[in-house]
């Protein structure tokens, strides 16, 4: 990693000039939140969103494509070619969901369409500041040094711009002009300033220690059931997680029957159908041992496998259900704790 | 597959005919839906229909007479699949809002007076399920023409269609809308069958279930957070039979029995 | 194929073309496909327990557990259920017809750490069709497994599957085999009758520390089979069954086949021991 400097009032410029490296998407506003859109205009990039309805992930595995087309001849792959995208405006827990995307779509099998989309991606990351529904500091995700080509921390009149790949250099060197090499201590102690700021600022205190022995201990906890009579399974809290990669494989014929194309979709454990298998056995029938499923996924089961959670505290799930089952709730059902929903 | 063409038949009865106004609609279709099967019968589209055998029958609209309830078990008996197609077909429809609660006949002769009617003899709407048997529900007010494509496609290779059993609030999520219900909204999108891809909340619409329930409709949290929500068992139960008639009501009521 | 020797795109199927098929049971067929590529067809490999993609294009893809053995290449064989679409579709191929397979997927049996041991297959129903892999697979390679057992449970005489193939084997002398079936309508079963658990009193003489078990059936079939073969003092990670999930891709990637949080069956199963079975919970 390399730090160097760039004016607020460059930015637009800089984004300009790295026009070449793909279609820009950032935040832009959209009814009462925020969503990743391609962005022409840089004055519409919302600075301050905090979290996009749905992350990153609709670009780099899109809630549906194709896979690949067929006739009566055999399968015929698809040769178009994807543009290349430049995403903007990732803060450090979408950065941390995006380094586990990466993993798990390398793990044992490459998956060929996401390393597809993501070897034409460019990742420009932004420093934020919590609001209540922020808790990447309780998953210890309120940081990164990886996950980025470059990454903008906000210091009031500029930004510290780090350079996290060789990528992220060549973006530079489009605009050598537009970028100030020199780092002075004065910016260091701007820095630590922002940051002791920045972490007195995390108002929903949540506390995972231990919660993988928590959820062994709970197994059989009536809460499940509690949870499973409220839930709607409407899969809203998998649809905005970035680290919910679940999919369908759906085959759309033509009329005829002969040709068609196999398209692959976003799923939800929350769904009914999820767990089904030919014949109509239902592995996870109720909905509590869907939601059970879930929860111990992302807060106990993946710490067991890869060491960390797979929760990063980007709050989205806060505030997505309806009926207010999501990560926050649950964690301070289990522990006991006053739940504030 | 070389197999001989299937013999596919639609019929129409109480509704608005805005479902067989779908297929008719999907110009880029017709060519090979005429060409992959004979449509034998299909009045809104074609003038020489005749009452042959057949492999497959759609059926819109609700059953409102004798008459039609004998036509449809009519086909019934010469069809070896039968599609019941939208709302009203599926669930009764909005003609089938009272459905079950007493005094149609007084409803009836409110609108209609005490006159008589030719060839007809006027019952209570309801949907086609109740009279006959039907293989295969494809919902919609009106239906979606990818939705009855796929289907139709599915059924000419004698496989059943498979709908995920996901509500709208799914695809509303996945076109990334507001929620109305987090907005204090009284939307039915979480109790709703997908299939219109979330078309009224896009618009800032709320859900009114015209795609009926869903398999797993969770009835009771539904009903139990519009309560939360400060909104009257009546406007609840207004919304919930206005689309689908017996979709909705059926379980509530169960539930509020329940209660 | 793992991840650093991956060339191609692994969801796209590989044509098979169906050698033969016929029934096995009045809903059960066997299907004998063979690779069109021959190089390919004879270059597959795969281990008894591991399973593999058919898909049918318009319809979709399903999981397989592989019924033939490793030990006879070039040919692959399933025993398919009759159970929706997919299988519909695959009961309309008929002889010479292409279809896609992929695969093979799963972890297989650990045939390594079996060898040198005695082994005992419980089958019953559709189980027998992956552990007739095994089966075949210890057979071919006979002196490299002690004593070998095959107790079979079907529940009709009509139901049973590999009918001529499992009677043939009453008649060697390297294996036990014991053939029970629930109930006979016709009078006309010469083996035993009741279920697969009293066949038990066959294992008079076993060595629990040397032999593993491998058993795969109906749900309800594990619970008591398990029961009486920790009667016996098999240590737990010796039991070994194979389990079936719902599966989308079979590379660990869609998520239907997880189990206990993030167990995917299509990685670290279908052959799981009744070890995992307890502390992974949610797996039978």
């Amino acid at each position: 990693m390399r730090a160097v400097k760039i004016k607020k009032e460059n930015l637009f410029d800089f984004l300009e000039a790295i026009k070449p490296f793909g279609d820009l998407w950032g935040p832009v506003k959209s009814g009462d939140g925020y969503v990743l859109e391609k962005v022409t205009d840089y004055s519409n990039i919302e600075m301050s969103a905090l979290r996009t309805r749905i992350p990153f992930k609709k670009l780099l595995f899109p809630p549906k494509f194709t896979m690949f087309k067929f006739d009566e001849k055999g399968i015929r792959s698809s040769d178009e070619e994807l543009p290349r995208q430049v995403i903007f405006g990732l803060h450090p827990c979408d950065l941390h969901a995006l380094l586990i995307m990466d993993n798990f779509h390398s793990l044992h099998y490459v998956d060929p369409y996401y390393r597809e989309r993501r070897e034409r991606t460019a990742v420009i990351g932004l420093s934020c500041f919590p609001d209540d529904r922020c808790f990447c500091k309780a998953t210890n995700t309120h940081y990164t040094e990886k996950g980025f080509d470059l990454f903008l921390t906000d210091l009031g009149d500029f930004y510290i711009l780090w350079i996290g790949s060789s990528l992220g250099d060549d973006m530079v060197r489009e605009c050598p002009e537009l970028v100030d090499e020199e780092v002075t201590h004065d910016d260091l102690e701007k820095y630590i300033a922002w940051r002791k700021k920045r972490e007195s600022n995390f108002k929903l205190k949540l506390d995972f220690t231990g919660m993988p022995s928590i959820m062994e201990l709970s197994y059989d906890s009536p809460l499940w059931d509690e949870l499973g009579e409220k839930c709607l399974s409407c899969g809203a809290c998998t649809i905005v997680c970035p680290t919910c990669p679940c999919f369908n494989v759906i085959d759309e014929v033509d009329i005829g029957g002969g040709t068609g194309e196999r398209t692959r979709r976003w799923d939800s454990c929350m769904f009914r159908e999820y767990s089904m298998v030919a014949g109509g056995h239902n592995f996870r029938e109720a909905r509590s041992e869907r939601l059970k499923l879930r929860f111990t996924h992302k807060l106990q089961a993946f710490v067991g496998a890869f060491g960390e959670a797979a929760c990063v505290g980007c709050g989205r799930c806060i505030g997505a259900c309806p009926v207010d089952i999501d990560i926050q709730t649950v964690a301070q059902n289990l522990k006991g704790e006053e739940v504030k929903a | 597959m070389s197999q001989e063409k299937k013999s596919v038949g639609l019929y129409g009865f109480t509704g608005c005919n805005g479902d067989q106004l779908v297929i008719i609609h999907s110009e880029d279709q017709l060519l090979p839906f005429f060409d992959s099967a004979n449509i034998k019968s299909f009045s809104l589209a074609k003038s020489d229909n005749d009452n042959s055998e057949l492999d497959l029958a759609f059926v819109e609209g609700s059953i409102s007479s004798q008459e039609q309830a004998e036509h449809v078990k009519a086909i019934r008996e010469r069809t070896r699949y039968l599609v019941a197609i939208g709302n009203c077909a599926c669930y009764g429809g909005i003609q089938a809002m009272e459905l079950g609660a007493k005094g149609w006949d007084q409803r009836f002769r409110k609108v209609y007076g005490d006159g008589f009617f030719i060839n007809r003899t006027p019952i209570e709407s309801k949907p086609i399920d109740v009279f006959v048997n039907v293989d295969f529900y494809l919902p919609g007010c009106p239906i979606d023409a990818r939705q009855f494509f796929y289907c139709f496609a599915h059924f000419l290779q004698d496989d059943e269609p498979v709908f995920p059993d996901y509500p709208v609030c799914a695809e509303c999520r996945w076109r990334e809308n507001d929620c109305l219900l987090l907005k204090g909204e009284l939307c039915l999108g979480p109790l709703t069958a997908a299939g219109c891809g979330a078309r009224c909340p896009s618009h800032n619409l709320t859900c009114l279930g015209c795609w009926g329930p869903m398999k797993e409709a969770n009835i009771g949290a539904e009903f139990n957070l519009l309560k939360e929500k400060d909104y009257s068992l009546e406007e609840i139960k207004r919304r919930f039979r206005m689309h689908t008639g017996s979709g909705m009501m059926k379980p509530l009521k169960k539930l509020l029995g329940a209660l | 194929m793992k991840a650093e020797t991956q060339l191609q795109n692994p969801y796209e199927p590989e044509p098979m073309r169906l050698i033969r098929r016929y029934p096995l049971n009045e809903d059960v067929h066997f299907f004998q496909v063979r690779a069109v590529d021959m190089e390919k067809a004879l270059s597959l490999n795969y281990l008894p327990g591991q399973f593999m993609m058919i898909s049918i294009n318009g319809i979709g893809e399903a999981p397989f557990s592989i019924s033939s053995t490793p030990s006879r290449p070039g040919l692959l064989e399933f025993g398919i259920r009759k159970v929706g679409n997919m299988t519909n579709r695959i009961f309309q191929l008929k002889e010479n017809g292409i279809f896609g397979v992929r695969g093979p997927y799963g972890n297989g049996f650990p045939i390594e750490k079996i060898k040198g041991n005695d082994l005992v297959i419980i089958m019953g129903g559709l189980g027998a069709v992956p552990l007739r892999s095994l089966l075949l697979y210890a057979l071919d390679n006979r002196d490299q497994f002690g004593k070998i057992y095959l107790l079979h449970g079907a529940r009709t005489p009509d139901e049973m599957l590999f009918r001529n193939e499992f009677f043939n084997m009453m008649k060697r002398d390297d294996l036990f085999c014991h053939l029970t079936v629930d109930q006979d309508d016709t009078g006309q079963w010469p083996f035993e009758t009741g279920v697969v658990t009293r066949l038990f009193g066959k294992l008079a003489h076993i060595d629990p520390k040397n032999t593993y078990f491998a058993v795969c059936g109906p749900p309800v079939m594990y619970k008591f089979v398990v029961a009486e073969i920790l009667k016996l003092n098999v240590p737990k990670h010796q039991i070994l069954m194979t389990l079936e999930r719902r599966m989308k891709c079979g590379v660990g990637k869609c998520g239907h086949c997880i189990i206990g949080g993030y167990i995917y069956t299509c990685l670290e199963g279908p052959v799981f021991s009744y070890w995992d079975v307890l502390h992974m919970k949610g797996l039978i």
